[in-house]
């Protein structure tokens, strides 16, 4: 998942984009509105984390914008100003939730996954879809209550697909998302994780959990439990 | 007597009374003065006439003819009486007209001069008598001292004073009515102006005007100018107040989250975790601080008309995002067109909060009413906000621990933090009350109820 942090106090963005790259996402980050903004509209991501104080452009003012493009990726604001005049703003604005400055880093990375998953139309941290079952909580992947170990990539991919589980998401897609931006663009590897993941998940290959379409990407194709 | 018009109609009133009664007071002197003056003429045209008609008779004493030129001195009670009185006051002649009635002697003047004098008869009917003394020589070459008297019933004379008077006294009245009348005609109209501004004073209190207008006449231009100034720079440092404390909420806050994720990176756990602590304190001191009311109702000039509708109806969506996985059930109670005269801020805060506390106590359901407080349903009424959840609801003894919690904000309780004190604050500035009660849902209701602002001084 590539989330982006626009934030301008520089400890403030450096510590969380750590945090958050700790936990797997990729992390674009923008120091000012401007620069912000440009990355909102330009880049693919799935989330941004927005700073309500901003310089040169307001954080409300980049909301409204991406809005009114029509970009759809969730939105969470950070804002030091508690009323709930602000808040109501934001949220107003098209903001999805807040968080209130000073926050501990495990409020902004519960808020991140809810966001992530009601986004994809999932409304807990299970994703349960026929007999596997992806804890995003705690990063596991199980198969009939069968534990899977994955790699970070691999975790990374099963969850962006499963998220978006009956989507079809392309390679281009699947790199741009799962990819930090200095990593090196090859989307082979995506062929090779992908072919990595089928082996873990249905080594018989009875259960079938991801898709190909030739041409247009992959999808995870069980259906949704009904809890889900 | 607070109303300039009332104040000046009673000023005039008195004038007017005072320069009546003098102009009155005037008038009936000179007319009594006037009158009297005629009357002693009168006399004395009589008393020379008696002198005239005086002869001795064959006794050798002075007398009168029975017929005299003046008819009255013959009709009896005329009001017009003539007296001849010898040197030893006995009478030697007296009208037919003061036939019965005993004319006073009165002061007998020096011989050769005359005195007018006002007297009375036995019955108490005043007069006015003029005595003039004589030494009559007669043929004989002898002289004796006679004392010729006239005297005029004073009645008619009275009777005619009394009805000027009256005349006097009923035009005047006539004059002052329709003076104050005409008065306060014109102080109607010279008040327009000074009614315009109250009204539209009374109207920038109602949140229906920003400012006065220009209209006014040149005295009242500066007044106009300097209150429009006043209720901009009232609006001004009000503005000025909250971006003052956006910046330091931000340059405050932000440094704390920025040490709080760089103590998260760290390995000590008990450092971080005491580190922690006191973040947590500062930050809820600036919270409270800087989550103060914005405004009281007493600053009626700066208030603005809160859309109550429009404001809830932001806030529960907004709820809904926030809380899109729990998704309680919204249950909203709120009087369609209703507004709310305070700041748009403080409204928020107030139904923020509490509907924020009930989302997240609630089983599944929560739910807001307001209505306006007052029985008029105006706009500067004010309102009865209630907000219940079907949760665990506050225990009767943690309610008013939570209701001071203002006062003291050492104490930490989750959950229902500085929230509520928050609203019982912003309640308390706008002369309201809060209220925590166990909701019919089951849980907790908290009621603020804000009185009108025309209540609040």
């Amino acid at each position: 998942m590539r989330l982006l942090v626009i934030e301008d106090d520089l400890t403030l963005r450096e510590t969380l984009v750590q945090n958050l790259t700790e936990a797997g996402f990729a992390v674009e980050q923008a120091a000012d509105g401007k620069e912000g903004l440009y990355f909102a509209q330009e880049y693919p991501i799935d989330l941004a984390i927005i700073d309500l104080g901003l310089p040169g452009i307001s954080g409300l003012e980049i909301i409204q914008q991406v809005r009114a493009e029509g970009k759809t990726y969730p939105i969470l604001i950070l804002t030091a100003r508690d009323r709930w005049e602000d808040k109501v703003d934001g949220l107003s604005a098209g903001a999805d939730d807040y968080v209130v400055k000073p926050f501990h880093f495990e409020e902004i990375g519960a808020r991140v996954s809810a966001l992530l998953r009601r986004s994809g139309g999932w409304a807990s941290s299970q994703l349960d879809a026929g007999p596997v079952s992806l804890d995003m909580s705690r990063q596991e992947l199980k198969i009939d209550g069968e534990s899977i170990e994955l790699t970070s990539f691999e975790y990374k991919i099963i969850e962006y697909l499963m998220v978006r589980a009956g989507q079809v998401i392309s390679k281009s897609e699947l790199t741009d998302r799962l990819y930090d931006q200095d990593f090196e663009r090859d989307s082979n590897v995506i062929e090779v994780f992908i072919g990595r993941l089928r082996k873990k998940m249905d080594p018989d290959n009875s259960i079938k959990p991801i898709e190909t379409l030739r041409g247009r990407g992959y999808r995870f194709a069980l259906e949704r439990n009904q809890s889900a | 007597m607070n109303s300039l018009s009332s104040r000046l109609l009673i000023s005039v009133s008195i004038l007017l009374l005072v320069f009546f009664g003098i102009t009155i007071a005037v008038l009936d002197t000179a007319f009594s003065e006037a009158g009297e003056q005629a009357r002693r003429d009168i006399l004395d045209g009589q008393l020379v006439a008696l002198l005239g008609a005086a002869e001795p008779d064959d006794q050798g004493e002075l007398a009168l003819p029975d017929r005299l030129r003046e008819p009255r001195f013959g009709q009896i009670g005329s009001g017009l009486y003539g007296e001849l009185r010898n040197q030893d006051g006995e009478t030697v002649w007296r009208s037919k007209s003061a036939l019965g009635l005993g004319i006073p002697e009165g002061v007998v003047p020096e011989v050769g001069n005359h005195l007018f004098a006002r007297e009375a008869l036995i019955d108490g009917t005043p007069l006015l008598t003029l005595s003039l003394a004589v030494q009559w020589e007669f043929d004989d070459e002898s002289s004796r001292p006679y004392v010729f008297k006239v005297a005029e019933s004073l009645d008619s004379f009275n009777a005619q004073v009394g009805r000027f008077r009256g005349q006097l006294f009923g035009w005047f009245a006539v004059i002052a009515l329709t003076m104050l009348l005409v008065f306060s005609f014109l102080l109607r109209g010279m008040m327009k102006p000074l009614r315009k501004i109250e009204q539209e004073i009374g109207e920038i209190e109602a949140g229906q005007r920003v400012s006065l207008s220009d209209k006014f006449p040149t005295e009242l231009t500066g007044v106009a100018r300097n209150m429009n100034l006043l209720i901009d720079s009232e609006r001004a440092r009000s503005d000025r107040y909250r971006f003052t404390l956006d910046n330091l909420a931000h340059s405050l806050k932000t440094p704390l989250a920025a040490m709080r994720a760089l103590l998260a990176g760290k390995g000590d756990q008990e450092f971080g975790q005491r580190c922690n602590e006191q973040i947590n304190r500062m930050d809820e001191i600036v919270r409270y601080q800087l989550r103060k009311p914005a405004t009281s109702a007493a600053d009626k000039l700066v208030l603005q008309t809160v859309q109550v509708e429009k404001e809830v109806a932001r806030l529960i969506e907004g709820l809904k995002k926030v809380y899109h996985e729990k998704a309680p059930q919204f249950d909203v109670s709120v009087e369609a067109g209703m507004q709310f005269r305070g700041d748009t801020g403080d409204f928020l805060e107030l139904a923020g909060n509490l509907l924020d506390n009930a989302c997240k106590w609630c089983e599944s359901k929560v739910r807001i009413s307001i209505v306006p407080s007052s029985t008029d349903h105006g706009i500067s009424s004010g309102m009865i906000l209630s907000v219940a959840d079907d949760g665990p609801g506050i225990p009767e003894d943690a309610a008013d621990a939570l209701l001071q919690r203002g006062m003291r904000l050492d104490e930490s309780t989750p959950g229902h933090g500085i929230g509520l004190a928050v609203v019982n604050d912003i309640a308390r500035s706008y002369g309201g009350y809060l209220a925590i009660k166990k909701a019919r849902l089951g849980g907790a209701e908290i009621v603020v109820s804000i009185p009108p602002i025309s209540s609040v001084r």
